[in-house]
């Protein structure tokens, strides 16, 4: 090894600009992007979506289709200058140095292999001439590293018999098992529950310190950044904006750009400062006119051929019953497979109980009849998660307006309002009426997804995650408009989400719910000052400790 | 050396029409267009006896007639020119496989899009129709057709339509059952639309673009079908041109060594059907939202 080589960072990318090579000429994706990243550290790439974060993270692994192309700079491992070699080279460099691991875990290992078998490949392709006895040895140990219970016992098992967390601990030890030097992680932890993200943070971490290996950790979450990353480079429009130790970015911001990125991150308070005396810890049922009782819910298990074993069922809602404040905003929050969607599909009519009356002022409706029937349907609007597959993509925005208030008004017989004051309300312009989804942005077509909804005069609005979806400068904007809206038109909403920031920004009355059933309820105020749920706090310490107070 | 030859090759497969699938659409539009103006281009009308030299009957490509032409593909048997029989019979084989693919796609389209979103019994009774029409072998149904309703020009649409319609439907059905379960026709479901406005405003305009890929390959199917029923002498009747009938026109003369009567319909045949699906396999990669950009 030379000197140069000794002393240079693990990586290093210098001027890196990429273009994209489209028929109607080149596009810049990436422009005179520089960093460098040592042994046995955490560099954090953050930003918003189109930033050009996955583009840096893939052309690092040397992943991107052939139509980009690197029009100035390098990309060096150690010292060594991809480009400058031979790019077979190259790549047999990329493949022993660098590993990566990416968002889903379902797709990221082979469904029909067994994990043992999956990463003995791994070994095998790194080590051609180690003997399967050593090979296996490799595994389990790495298994173990991973911290999989019981490694011996689960080697022969398959991915669908593992939980997701478990799965993305199985392909973070394939990315190990090469023994490569970086990581390069893609939103490692963005398809899981927060909890189980903080233990794959934590695992991560402690790989980092025993190993000494270095992760580059693409993410758009500031959260997870905080929580493990030594330093952050924050990536906007492809342009570096800031590039510092963790601390200092999140501390003292030396940019705009990342003050307001920071700014818009939603925050749990955790002291109860702003006591809010309006709604008691508890709702006293009959005074409320809005809400479920004993709805209950199952899905079956797998279809059996013979009609009457179809027995074995899920359940996916036990006995729930709920309130919601009128004109105000009330808030479910759960980890993925805790109901909380079906409860929202329930509620608005598009499912079917199997049990359970839903009231609506003085009337009380069976949740368990066809939801045409008993006219539930239609009295209820929703706002889904992605905006764009909520709008139909073949209609423009003006037609598919036009035809929430021509049908949808009709329901509550309320006159209709028009389109451009609607469009002005919800912050957009009105040119943007003649334009079809696909040309949108996201946050755009969610405003759209509002306007549609409040166009059909509702009395209540379902919210299902409507912010997930978007980048965090966006929640920010479709929370104040949502909160407005609530304010103004006296619409009663119950807001799904897995974020308990978001729920606490909005949200007067939470309820938590796992597995089906109620965990805890209660003011927005007592669930995250005073709540003596297990569940609910574990939900809390999951936060990322950088944005709670 | 190898590398450089090859590499001078792949300089010249670049312009070769094929890679562009340039050609198969150069030959189509011409096949329409004679198609077109057959009774302008044709020096005579097969099938009009007044046009007809018996006397000429089994001539070799490129005898001179006498009505002041010349045979450049030879007669038939009965003297009959086989350029104008192939002109005559591309205007057949052309409207009754675009004609029925149309129908067939329609009926398709109508049926997949009901199963899918009404599911119940509407899904289980268009699904098992479509499997039983799928199970049975195509010339079967197509042959029970003909000889049922006899031979005619609109029967052979009907027995075309029969046969084809459940390819377009069972394809529909599985596009439309994903269309279905996304959020924007939750949304139009919490609008309380009719439910005939959900299905052609909402399923519907979404379902077709796959269609639209299943046409050009059914109208080759179709073309083929059409050419097989007539050869075997149960498409199109005796009286009116056909590709397929003008090949077995020729099929008893083959051994005598007068090729023409059979070979020259039987080209013709082959280059329409294989451009029609080269030309379909190119709609079908423009059409493919996964496709990469060259």
């Amino acid at each position: 090894m030379t000197d140069a080589a000794f002393f240079a960072p693990l990586l290093e990318v210098r001027n890196l600009s990429l273009q994209y090579r489209s028929p109607g000429g080149p596009i810049p994706i990436l422009h005179d992007i520089s960093l460098y990243l040592k042994q046995g550290e955490v560099v954090g790439i953050i930003g918003e979506s189109g930033a050009g974060k996955s583009t840096l993270g893939n052309a690092i692994l040397g992943l991107l289709p052939p139509a980009f192309e690197q029009s100035d700079g390098t990309i060096c491992i150690s010292g060594m200058d991809l480009d400058r070699i031979d790019s077979r080279q190259g790549e047999a460099l990329r493949r022993r140095r660098i590993s990566a691991v990416f968002q889903d875990h379902t797709t990221s290992l082979d469904p029909l292999m067994s994990v043992g078998a999956q990463i003995a490949e791994t070994i095998r392709a790194a080590e051609p001439t180690l003997c399967s006895e050593d090979v296996y040895r490799r595994v389990v140990a790495l298994l173990k590293q991973v911290e999989i219970d019981d490694a011996e016992r689960r080697f022969r098992d398959r991915p669908h018999q593992f939980s997701g967390g478990q799965r993305q601990r199985i392909v973070i030890a394939m990315a190990l098992a090469g023994s490569p030097d970086l990581i390069v992680a893609d939103e490692p932890t963005s398809a899981l529950d927060a909890t189980v993200q903080k233990q794959i943070l934590a695992l991560l971490r402690h790989l980092v310190e025993e190993t000494g290996i270095s992760i580059l950790l693409v993410t758009h979450d500031m959260g997870v950044i905080a929580e493990i990353a030594d330093r952050v480079v924050v990536m906007r429009h492809g342009h570096i904006a800031e590039q510092n130790a963790v601390s200092v970015v999140l501390d003292q911001p030396q940019n705009d750009y990342t003050r307001r990125l920071l700014a818009a991150v939603p925050k749990i308070r955790l002291t109860g400062d702003s006591v809010d005396t309006s709604v008691a810890d508890t709702i006293s049922v009959p005074a409320l006119a809005i809400g479920g009782h004993g709805i209950t819910k199952t899905f079956p298990l797998g279809r059996s051929v013979l009609p009457l074993m179809n027995s074995r069922r899920k359940a996916a809602l036990q006995d729930i019953s709920f309130d919601l404040l009128p004109g105000a905003i009330t808030g479910v929050v759960g980890e993925s497979g805790s109901g909380k969607s079906t409860l929202g599909r329930i509620f608005a009519g598009l499912e079917q109980a199997d049990a359970g009356t839903i009231r609506i002022g003085e009337e009380i409706v069976d949740a368990s009849r066809s939801s045409r029937k008993t006219g539930l349907l239609g009295r209820v609007q929703m706002i889904f998660q992605d905006p764009s597959v909520s709008l139909n993509p073949r209609m423009t925005i003006e037609k598919a307006l036009r035809e929430s208030v021509r049908y949808g008004a009709r329901a509550t017989g309320n006159g209709s309002g028009s389109l451009g004051a609607m469009m002005d309300r919800v912050g957009l312009s009105r040119s943007l009426l003649a334009r079809y989804p696909h040309q949108l942005s996201g946050g755009q077509k969610q405003r759209v997804a509002i306007a549609r909804a409040l166009l059909a005069r509702p009395q209540i609005i379902v919210a299902d995650e409507p912010t997930s979806a978007l980048d965090v400068s966006v929640q920010a904007e479709i929370l104040d408009l949502l909160k407005e809206i609530v304010a103004e038109q006296n619409v009663t909403v119950l807001f799904i989400s897995h974020d308990l920031a978001v729920v606490q920004a909005l949200c007067r009355f939470v309820y938590v719910l796992k597995a089906g059933q109620i965990a805890d309820s209660g003011s927005s105020d007592f669930i995250f000052t005073r709540s003596q749920s297990p569940y609910t706090r574990s939900l809390i310490d999951a936060r990322p400790r950088r944005f709670t107070h | 050396m190898i590398a450089q030859t090859l590499r001078t090759w792949w300089k010249w497969w670049k312009w070769w029409p094929f890679r562009h699938n340039e050609l198969p659409k150069l030959f189509l539009c011409a096949y329409v267009l004679l198609a077109l103006a057959a009774p302008l281009l044709a020096p005579q009308n097969p099938y009009d006896p007044t046009q007809i030299f018996a006397w000429e009957a089994s001539s070799a490509p490129g005898t001179p007639s006498g009505g002041g032409y010349v045979y450049w593909l030879g007669t038939d048997g009965l003297g009959r020119d086989i350029a104008s029989t192939i002109l005559y019979g591309l205007r057949i084989s052309l409207m009754v496989s675009v004609i029925s693919s149309a129908i067939a796609a329609a009926i398709g389209l109508a049926a997949g899009v009901s199963a899918a979103f009404f599911g119940r019994w509407v899904d289980i009774v268009i699904m098992r129709l479509v499997d039983l029409q799928l199970s049975l072998p195509t010339m079967l149904v197509a042959l029970i057709a003909i000889v049922t309703l006899g031979p005619s020009i609109d029967r052979i649409i009907l027995a075309l339509v029969i046969v084809q319609w459940a390819a377009y439907a069972r394809m529909v059905r599985g596009v439309a059952l994903g269309e279905r379960g996304k959020p924007y026709v939750d949304a139009a479901r919490l609008l309380r639309l009719p439910t005939h406005r959900i299905l052609f405003r909402h399923v519907l305009p979404n379902s077709v673009p796959p269609v639209v890929t299943l046409i050009p390959i059914e109208i080759g199917h179709a073309i083929a079908l059409e050419a097989t029923l007539s050869f075997l002498g149960l498409g199109v009747p005796v009286d009116k041109p056909s590709l397929g009938s003008a090949v077995a026109n020729g099929f008893q003369y083959l051994l005598t060594g007068q090729y023409w009567i059979s070979l020259f319909p039987g080209l013709a045949l082959f280059g329409l059907i294989a451009s029609i699906n080269f030309v379909g396999e190119d709609l079908r990669r423009r059409l493919d939202p996964r496709r990469e950009p060259q």
